[in-house]
């Protein structure tokens, strides 16, 4: 029998056990990475090239101020700038839904189309949507979970706006960081509200990331002493702020973490000293036979460290699999973007169960190195 | 005949290593579950201690909260002559027209903004919230560039210290008081003059109005009458009805409550199960003597399940006094806790609440970790067969 074979042996013995230490080892390392996969996502927005190029541009007061429209004729005149349209958030409820989870914008249609950049049409022509006012450019997500089709209508009752809106779906965009949004003519929002030479945000698109900065400051600077100053900063950095807002999520999620972690550490030593414990007599046996106690502490260490790396790999493999697998992006309404499973959050999850392995090994490690042969070998239970 | 709960109670004491951290490992999934529960706790609490159960708060029709509302002057000055609306003691309605909007104020921390609901409110405003109560300084004063903001927010943003001040287009508002509102939704805003507001941040309409019904039957009146009549648009409803429906907020720790309750339950069932295998296998000798004392399988199965739930309600006892533990640092230390309001866009500043039922809820779950973690167990200590149960060792 070769010691690899003995340890092996040692470490199944108990089938049972061994499978229950594997187990919660498995649920606690998918929960570690779940909750660290969910951290990464609330705390780092989405992000791609095309969106550290857009800014947005809110009322310094709050971003539910509006602005005035006249604006934009500053706005075209600042360098660096290369599209920019109005960008009203209309936050209506569509169809008979309490709570719709996809957002709405009043765009200006031909001065949106330079701020489209990853976006693809995939059904419909941008032609059409920009020659009908009461037309709409829907997200591909939305268009397939309602099941809708390009000359539909959408029907949208006004949360914000005291108004309700009727859109006929002239186009169909893929390839954003989120498909889900539907855009439709300012024009259309205005004449509805009676003209009040307001909008929400302005969205514009700089001409490379080096300028980005400059751009910004020229904006702010543009407005500054008006009677609506205005705050422009990247998307991502206006992304930041709402995620800012939900609290301290990082140090919420942290300390669950490490809770989940404690009492991972709590279940592998409990199941490590019982192991070890039903076997003080055979240990003693290989004492006497004149085994060292290094090579006693190596077989309980391999044999932990074993059952902490299965688990591990079972867990944490699940979890990647079960991240990578489902549509979260639909099972929570759109809430959860990419749930993505990163390498690093996969080896920080390994190496804290190969940490808890180790660590288990020790204490009952010291128990045996402390225990005498004779009173080992008088041990029964 | 069952076993004796002595016999029980003996026996957790007995592989008190093994069952320590069992215990210890149960703790701490209802600590976590209970405290994730009390922050949600917190911000329901705080949304229903809001409002006067006489007021009656109207709304536009299709808008979900009052900062998304608009009712026009117009629409105000007819609900103002509705005979239902009670008068004061100068024959005055007693009705309130505001504006609610959110401004970004620069955080106590010095990183970052973070919105503030701004209420603009008109005396009789004041006089329908008695549960809001200067505690410092002095009320802003109609007409005035003033404001007066809650004591709780005082100390998170910079401008807020009596004297400070906040910057609104070219405006800008000194912070002449603080008040308390008793722990109400109230305590995460700042009042100023309606009229000034509506100035200051040129809005034409107003958000909401807040009125005092002369009787309940008028109140009754009153909502049907708004609900009825198509051409005002819009929907009244009780204060404290509004506020108790605004739980959105709520909702995502409840649910990660939920998720990580669930998922770290499963990781302790195990634990549990593993501990009283160990305990079972460890007793094979005692079990089959009990046996032929005449103990039947169903009174070991009993022992057994008692015996893994008596230990998980232990574990759920440690952790609820651990929750309670945090609790009294945060209750001690003062520390608040602020997340957004998903209808407002709002900063909600609220205190987290450990109650006797969510400890209840705690134990209860871990009893039934309990059960679930003993039940394979007790089957299997009750199936040993008598003579070899006895022969081992």
């Amino acid at each position: 029998m070769t010691i690899g074979s003995f340890i092996l042996k040692n470490a199944l013995r108990n089938k049972r056990r061994a499978a229950l230490s594997i187990l919660s080892v498995a649920v606690s390392c998918a929960l570690l990475v779940t909750l660290l996969t969910l951290q990464r996502e609330l705390t780092i927005p989405p992000e791609s090239e095309a969106a550290s190029l857009r800014v947005i541009a809110r009322n310094k007061v709050s971003l539910t101020q509006p602005l005035p429209a006249k604006q934009l004729a500053i706005l075209d005149k600042i360098p660096g700038i290369v599209a920019v349209s109005p960008f009203s958030f209309f936050g209506g409820n569509f169809r008979e839904e309490t709570v719709t989870s996809f957002a709405q914008f009043a765009v200006d249609p031909a001065r949106f189309q330079g701020l489209l950049v990853e976006g693809k049409i995939v059904e419909g022509s941008y032609d059409s949507f920009i020659k009908n006012r009461t037309s709409c450019f829907v997200g591909a997500d939305t268009i397939k979970r309602y099941g809708l089709k390009i000359g539909d209508k959408m029907r949208f009752t006004g949360t914000f706006f005291p108004v309700n809106l009727d859109l006929e779906i002239a186009a169909v965009f893929q390839g954003t960081v989120d498909d889900r949004g539907v855009f439709f003519h300012h024009k259309l929002l205005d004449e509805l509200m009676g003209d009040p030479g307001t909008v929400g945000t302005w969205y514009l698109r700089v001409a490379s990331a080096e300028v980005a900065n400059d751009v910004i400051s020229r904006i702010n600077k543009a407005f500054e002493n008006t009677a609506a100053e205005v705050r422009a900063e990247t998307e991502r950095a206006f992304q930041m702020s709402f995620i800012r807002m939900l609290g301290n999520v990082k140090l919420l999620i942290g300390s669950i973490s490490s809770v989940v972690v404690f009492t991972l550490l709590l279940v592998t030593v409990s199941t490590m000293s019982m192991a070890i414990r039903e076997r003080f007599r055979e240990l003693a046996v290989l004492k006497a036979l004149g085994f060292r106690r290094r090579d006693l502490f190596g077989f309980i260490l391999a044999e932990s460290f074993g059952l902490a790396a299965i688990g591990a790999f079972i867990g944490i493999g699940g979890a990647w699999a079960m991240w990578t697998l489902s549509d979260l992006q639909k099972l929570t309404n759109g809430f959860l973007i990419y749930f993505e499973v990163t390498t690093r959050i996969i080896a920080t999850g390994a190496s804290i169960a190969a940490l808890l392995g180790i660590i288990s090994a020790i204490l009952p490690s010291i128990a045996v190195s402390r225990m005498s042969v004779v009173e080992g070998l008088k041990t029964l239970d | 005949m069952p076993l004796p709960l002595k016999y029980n109670f003996r026996n957790v004491r007995v592989r008190w290593r093994s069952t320590l951290s069992t215990i210890l490992g149960i703790a701490l999934v209802v600590s976590v579950f209970v405290l994730l529960r009390a922050l949600a706790r917190g911000i329901e609490t705080t949304n229903s201690n809001t409002g006067d159960p006489r007021n009656i708060l109207v709304v536009r029709k299709g808008s979900q909260a009052e900062s998304g509302s608009m009712v026009s002057r117009e629409q105000f000055r007819t609900l103002r002559y509705f005979d239902e609306v009670a008068r004061n003691e100068q024959g005055e309605p007693v009705i309130s027209a505001e504006l609610v909007l959110i401004i970004s104020v620069p955080r106590g921390t010095g990183v970052g903004e973070a919105n503030t609901l701004i209420r603009g409110v008109t005396p009789s405003g004041q006089e329908l919230r008695p549960q809001v109560k200067l505690v410092k300084g002095r009320w802003f004063r109609r007409g005035k560039r003033e404001m007066i903001v809650s004591e709780r927010l005082a100390g998170r943003f910079t401008g807020f210290e009596i004297g400070g001040t906040i910057k609104a287009g070219l405006d800008r508002l000194t912070v002449v008081g603080h008040f308390d509102a008793r722990s109400s939704a109230f305590d995460n805003e700042a009042w100023m003059d309606a009229d000034e507001a509506r100035s200051i941040f040129d809005r034409d309409q107003y958000s909401s109005i807040l009125l005092r019904p002369r009787d309940q039957a008028a109140a009754d009146a009153i909502i049907k009458r708004i609900e009825v009549d198509k051409r005002l648009g819009l929907r009244a409803e009780h204060e404290v009805d509004y506020y108790s429906k605004q739980t959105m907020t709520a909702m995502p720790f409840k649910y990660l409550a939920a998720i990580l309750g669930a998922a770290m339950s499963i990781g302790a069932v195990f634990a549990a199960m593993n501990t009283m295998y160990a305990s079972v296998a460890a007793r094979t000798r005692e079990v089959g003597t009990l046996r032929v004392l005449g103990y039947s399988r169903r009174s070991i199965v009993f022992g057994f399940l008692i015996e893994g739930t008596l230990l998980a309600i232990l574990g759920g006892l440690l952790g609820s006094i651990l929750s309670l533990a945090v609790y009294a640092y945060v209750v001690v230390r003062k520390v608040q806790f602020g997340t957004m309001d998903w209808q407002s866009f709002a900063e909600t500043v609220f205190q987290f609440r450990v109650t006797p039922d969510l400890m209840l809820t705690g134990i209860a779950f871990a009893a039934i970790i309990g059960l679930a973690g003993s039940f394979l167990p007790a089957l299997r200590a009750a199936r040993l067969p008598v003579i070899s149960a006895l022969k081992s060792l």
